[in-house]
């Protein structure tokens, strides 16, 4: 199976975002960036699919030059080769201007399966891999649990809310968007690490970008602090108003 | 025109549709002129529809057809696009749904038309809205703006607009049909009936809600105490390391660095102290609750929302206050 | 007569020597790496007490030990009279007439008297009481060479009775040539050829205990995969090892019943060593689940009395198969916290800043600062230790003692080093050296004996040299100097007992310091078994802290020394580890009801601020 892997190079999850002046996005010179977490296991699930089928996985990102980084961290995990679509212009990109770039590059090599991750930890849109399947003209699936992959197509696990599942057949090629935490991570072996460092990068140039189809007015902190909030008083109260804040400000019941 | 698409399954409306709803009145408040129209797509929807006319809406339409049930991303992006085709919105709003995030894109992009995700306000300044929504895992907010022709299509987060606050209207919509014609061949995904994952396994990963209980729990016997409260909450039972240990739960229900990591939209702690090995497995929930007698243990540095007192009191307590 | 045949029995006998001893020397030297002898002066100081004094034979088990020595001294003493012998046998020299070789042999007599003595005690200890450590059955080859001691000596004293000229005395003669030619024959395929190894295997001993090696990237080192790559102290290793036992004695993952053995390991080596199965892969020879039960506590290693090293071995096939990726599940999940958060729990840096925030602590700075404290992962994210570290702060803000922290530290990159994870270690010792430097602190200041011997002894390899203390020492240090060293218990309740981590006791020989600080306010010390210099480890080194145990056959090792600490019906434990303290009380929660629920954990800067504020308030 020729398996491709889209992933995206984000901030660190514990860096704490700086604006840059305009406002318009953040202070990318004082971040530290690592691969994006659904994408991990995208790509994690593209490799257990590679030893159990065969074939390749290639790994594909959009982005400025420190891209490298992530796409050599795939590389060190198992992946074949990568392709990057280098440009400056994808930091803090819309989904259709990247999805757009991405199949371009992509359209030639006929990928048996692309999976990404459900969306990204930065923007978190979760619109890239649907619009790269509608771009690259293959059905697709969302928020997926399970892959069984034959001859004759897929039979994949789609996660629906409150606990529900739902097996659906496709054929091949097709796309899918991979659920967080559905197997356990690899980290990279020093093996791995060293034979990465052999394996091919292939640079594309930028096509014509896709028209952006939304800008970023603003960007800021919410009001919302991350202090304990305590509760004091007798327990009904006490229970009665964490119960309020559970369900009216947490939103969580 | 604003047009909301409803979400509905098994015969039952998805409330967030509601939510929806409220999203689409509100917009259209802010634009002069503008109506609201709602959209519900799939086989059987009478009922579904005449339900929607509640709404102060301007019409529900319906696209009633077998080919669009069950739910495919083919099918629906199939018959919507040809429906927005011809209704022509200004703006057409969805609940920030699994379903919706499945098909949204693909109908966004085949129109070639913008699409903003996860929406949790509006602001509308000098005619122009921008949507509002959280990035950076909530560190940061942005307000976004479309570009672009219309129709925009806008989701919005499950919870951030009121349900209740969708105004009823003082006579039921009406009611009309929309035909499109679904090629059903064209439609490659096979779905299969959905399914609640058998109850023997215990997977706290997957778990929405988790209450955990701690050595504050005292004795095997009282553990029922924690139970009720979990199930007044619709949560899994969890807990810290010595009661497993113990045997008084299984350790299937460990939450720690030698058992479970979850990420659960509530974890409710009880008499658990936060020893950093418990603390790594459930560090990544996104709201955290905790009630300690000492007012010095760990697990209220990571909490959100925090109770120093007697568990023995305030669960049942927490058991009432959830019943009103 | 006499002479050709001895002659014939001699090329015999040195010819079988010679023969194994080659067998075994080629193996040496197929293996890679090189032996290793810098700091000579520690190492012959070394030689000198371990070999010539037998002091590790001696501590471990007294009686066996002095037995021994007995033996070993006997053994030197005769090399003379067996030279001149033989040289008299061989027809070359004939010096048995001498007046002064009678007076060696008068001396030799009570030595023969000695080693008499200590080989039948030995010969009924292994025969007879047969304790555990060495092993389930009597070794045939040990009893043999017993019996063979016990002769030499006997024809040696009958030879003061016996005239040569009569047929007595000469078969007496040739009895004892004879023996000792089979000795020489058997020595090389029995653990007996530690009398040839030993010497050199201690002296070749890193004084470093436990010393691992870099990896060396730009040459592909991957670790050990198979015994091919076994290096070549290791192979010596496994030559010289005596089979005495005092490892697995000491080994806390054997005493807490698990399959871990390092006198096993050892001789596993030396098996497939001599079976050729060069490509035999080390995961499968050891067996992967014994690997990984090691907490690299040292205890072994620290016990051998014939300078084995077992540490480079263990972790060097760690590293094979981390290489491979095939480390244990919770490993690799510890290994993604330190790739992407830089400290073991996963946790985000804002939490570190929190503390530093609230416990008000300057970024370190050589102009206004004495010395650097180093957080570590403990102390940057975990409640209970910070607790532990404002005590310090208190301590030494009291002693006017100027301090700063690292604006960026990240994990010393021990659990990674200990856990065969090399790359990972190199990444993070890397970043924090560059980080040090800039800095430039003269002395740092840690209570994590961890860090203490990751910073100070392993990254001295990467070039970089700086004083690391534990704080138990530093703070000793500023107490001694106070003018009134003693403080009187204010109201101390019930004994103290002090748990030696691994890291300080053993590793760092550090085991005064924390019992002089104790001492000083009066409370009664009440030592447990396994203490000092030969602690019984808590469980968390080598990457156990987050193992899961319930898998595993045996106890947790937290939970034997829970019971061993709560034997000394002491009180209150004082610990001066983090990790220590986590496991611990991590066993006081699991331990079953009775007794243990009681016992107070407190951390010695914890303990010494609470009693030096409790003797302030006392006036």
């Amino acid at each position: 199976m020729k398996i491709a892997v889209c992933i995206k190079q984000v901030p660190a999850r514990d860096w704490h975002p700086r604006l840059n002046e305009s406002g318009s996005w953040i202070r990318e010179q004082d971040a530290a960036f690592e691969m994006n977490e659904p994408d991990a296991y995208a790509l994690e699930e593209s490799l257990r699919l590679k030893e159990k089928h065969g074939g390749e996985v290639i790994v594909c990102s959009a982005g400025p030059a420190r891209v490298a980084q992530v796409l050599r961290e795939a590389l060190a995990r198992g992946a074949d080769r990568a392709i990057h679509v280098e440009g400056e212009g994808f930091s803090g990109a819309d989904a259709f201007v990247v999805a757009g770039a991405l199949a371009a590059a992509m359209k030639e090599e006929r990928f048996d399966l692309v999976l990404t991750g459900l969306q990204s930890d930065d923007q978190g849109s979760a619109q890239t891999g649907v619009i790269l399947a509608e771009a690259l003209g293959m059905p697709h699936a969302t928020i997926i649990m399970e892959v069984q992959a034959s001859e004759t197509g897929l039979r994949i696990k789609r996660e629906l809310e409150g606990g529900w599942f739902q097996w659906i057949s496709m054929p091949l090629p097709a796309l899918l968007t991979i659920q967080s935490g559905i197997n356990q991570l690899r980290y990279a072996t020093l093996k791995g690490i060293m034979a990465a460092k052999k394996k091919e990068i292939r640079r594309v140039e930028v096509p014509a970008a896709a028209a952006p189809r939304q800008r970023i007015a603003a960007l800021y902190a919410p009001e919302k602090s991350k202090k304990t909030q305590m509760i004091d008083g007798a327990p009904a109260a006490a229970a009665k108003e964490l119960v309020r804040r559970l369900r009216e400000e947490a939103r969580v019941i | 025109m604003i047009l909301v698409v409803a979400e509905h399954r098994d015969g039952k409306l998805n409330r967030a549709t509601w939510e929806a709803v409220a999203a689409g009145q509100a917009l259209a408040g802010g634009q002069a002129g503008s109506n609201l129209s709602i959209l519900v797509l799939g086989a059987n929807v009478r009922g579904i529809a005449a339900e929607l006319s509640a709404a102060e809406a301007q019409g529900v339409i319906t696209i009633d057809s077998v080919v669009l049930e069950p739910y495919t991303a083919d099918g629906f992006t199939a018959a919507l696009a040809q429906a927005i085709g011809e209704l022509k919105p200004a703006t057409v709003i969805l609940p920030h749904t699994y379903q919706t995030r499945d098909f949204a894109p693909k109908l966004a992009s085949r129109l070639d038309r913008a699409l903003i995700t996860d929406v949790t306000a509006l602001k509308t300044t000098g005619g122009v809205t921008a949507f509002v929504r959280p990035m950076f895992q909530g560190k940061l907010t942005a307000d976004v703006v479309p570009e672009g022709d219309t129709p925009h299509f806008v989701t919005v987060q499950v919870g951030s607009f009121r349900a209740d606050a969708a105004a009823r209207g003082a006579a039921p919509a009406p009611v009309r049909a929309l035909a499109v014609a679904i090629d059903a061949s064209a439609i490659r995904q096979k779905p299969e009936a959905p399914f609640q994952e058998a109850r023997q396994a215990v997977d706290l990963s997957q778990a929405e809600r988790i209450v955990a209980v701690g050595r504050g729990i005292k004795e095997q016997e009282k553990i029922p105490v924690a139970q009720q409260l979990a199930d007044a909450l619709g949560a899994e039972l969890a807990a810290s390391r010595p009661i497993c240990d113990a045997g008084w739960l299984p350790m299937a229900r460990q939450v720690g660095s030698s058992g479970q990591t979850v990420a659960p939209k509530l974890y409710l702690a009880l008499g658990i102290s936060g020893a950093i090995q418990h603390l790594v497995g459930m560090k990544g929930s996104q709201t955290i609750a905790a009630i300690n007698k000492d007012p010095d243990a760990p697990i209220f540095e990571v909490a959100d929302y925090g109770i120093v007192g007697d568990l023995f009191e305030l669960v049942p307590a927490l058991v009432d206050a959830l019943k009103e | 007569m006499r002479y050709w045949a001895l002659w014939a029995l001699l090329i015999v006998a040195v010819g079988a020597f010679a023969m194994q001893i080659a067998a075994r020397m080629r193996l040496i030297a197929a293996a890679p790496g090189r032996f290793s002898s810098n700091q000579s002066g520690a190492r012959l100081q070394r030689f000198l007490f371990d070999v010539i004094l037998q002091r590790r034979t001696i501590r471990e088990r007294p009686i066996a030990g002095a037995a021994h020595a007995l033996v070993f001294w006997g053994f030197a003493a005769f090399a003379g009279y067996t030279s001149i012998e033989f040289l008299y046998g061989l027809g070359l020299a004939d010096v048995t007439a001498s007046p002064w070789f009678h007076v060696y042999r008068l001396g030799l007599a009570p030595f023969a008297g000695a080693v008499l003595a200590g080989i039948l005690y030995l010969l009924v200890r292994r025969a007879i009481v047969r304790p555990p450590g060495l092993g389930d059955h009597v070794s045939a080859e040990s009893v043999v060479i017993a019996l063979f001691i016990t002769t030499l000596m006997i024809t040696f004293l009958l030879g003061f009775r016996l005239d040569e000229r009569t047929i007595a005395g000469r078969v007496n003669w040739w009895a004892h040539m004879l023996v000792v030619l089979a000795f020489m024959a058997l020595i090389p395929a029995s653990k007996h050829l530690h009398l040839v190894l030993s010497p050199m295997t201690v002296f070749l001993k890193s004084p470093e205990l436990g010393r691992v090696r870099n990896l060396d990237f730009e040459k592909e080192e991957v670790g050990l995969e198979a015994v091919k790559d076994l290096e070549k102290k290791t192979v010596l290793d496994a030559f010289t090892c005596v089979e005495c036992g005092r490892c697995q004695d000491n080994c806390p993952a054997w005493g807490a019943g698990k399959a871990l053995n390092p006198k096993t390991l050892i001789l596993q080596t030396r098996e497939a060593l001599l079976a050729g199965t060069r490509d035999r892969k080390l995961g499968e020879l050891y067996t992967e689940e014994v690997l990984w039960q090691c907490t690299t506590c040292g205890a072994c290693e620290n016990q051998c009395p014939v300078g084995i090293e077992h540490l480079p071995m263990i972790i060097g096939a760690r590293r094979g198969l981390v290489s491979n990726g095939e480390a244990p599940e919770y490993l690799g999940a510890m290994y993604n916290h330190l790739e992407r958060r830089r400290n073991i729990w996963g946790l985000g840096y804002d939490q570190r800043q929190k503390f530093v925030t609230s416990a008000a602590l300057e970024t370190f700075d050589p102009a206004r600062h004495d010395v650097l404290v180093w957080l570590g992962c403990a102390g940057a994210f975990e409640a209970d230790f910070q607790k532990s570290l404002r005590s310090l702060f208190e301590i030494l803000r009291a002693k006017n003692v100027r301090f700063g922290v690292l604006g960026k530290e990240q994990c010393t990159g021990d659990p990674a080093k200990r856990t065969g994870n090399e790359y990972m270690f190199q990444e993070l010792a890397n970043a924090n050296i560059e980080e040090l430097k800039k800095a430039g602190p003269k002395t740092i200041l840690t209570s994590c004996p961890h860090c203490v011997k990751t910073i100070g002894e392993d990254y001295r390899r990467f070039g970089y040299e700086v004083e690391i203390v534990h704080s138990s020492v530093f703070v000793a240090g500023l107490m001694r100097d106070a003018p009134a060293a003693k403080h009187p218990a204010a109201a101390s309740a019930g004994a103290v007992t002090f748990h030696d981590p691994c890291y300080l006791g053993r590793y760092a020989g550090k085991s005064d310091e924390p019992r002089e600080l104790i001492s000083m306010f009066g409370d009664e010390i009440r030592e447990p078994v396994r203490n000092g210099d030969n602690p019984f480890c808590c469980g968390a080194g080598g990457g156990l802290l987050f193992a899961d145990k319930e898998e595993e056959p045996g106890s947790r090792i937290s939970d034997v020394r829970f019971t061993q600490l709560q034997a000394t019906g002491a009180g209150t434990v004082v610990t001066a580890c983090p990790f220590c303290t986590i496991m611990l009380k991590g066993a006081q929660a699991s331990a079953p009801a009775g007794g243990g629920e009681g016992i107070q954990f407190v951390d010695l800067m914890t303990f010494v601020n609470g009693r030096l504020k409790k003797d302030a308030a006392a006036g």
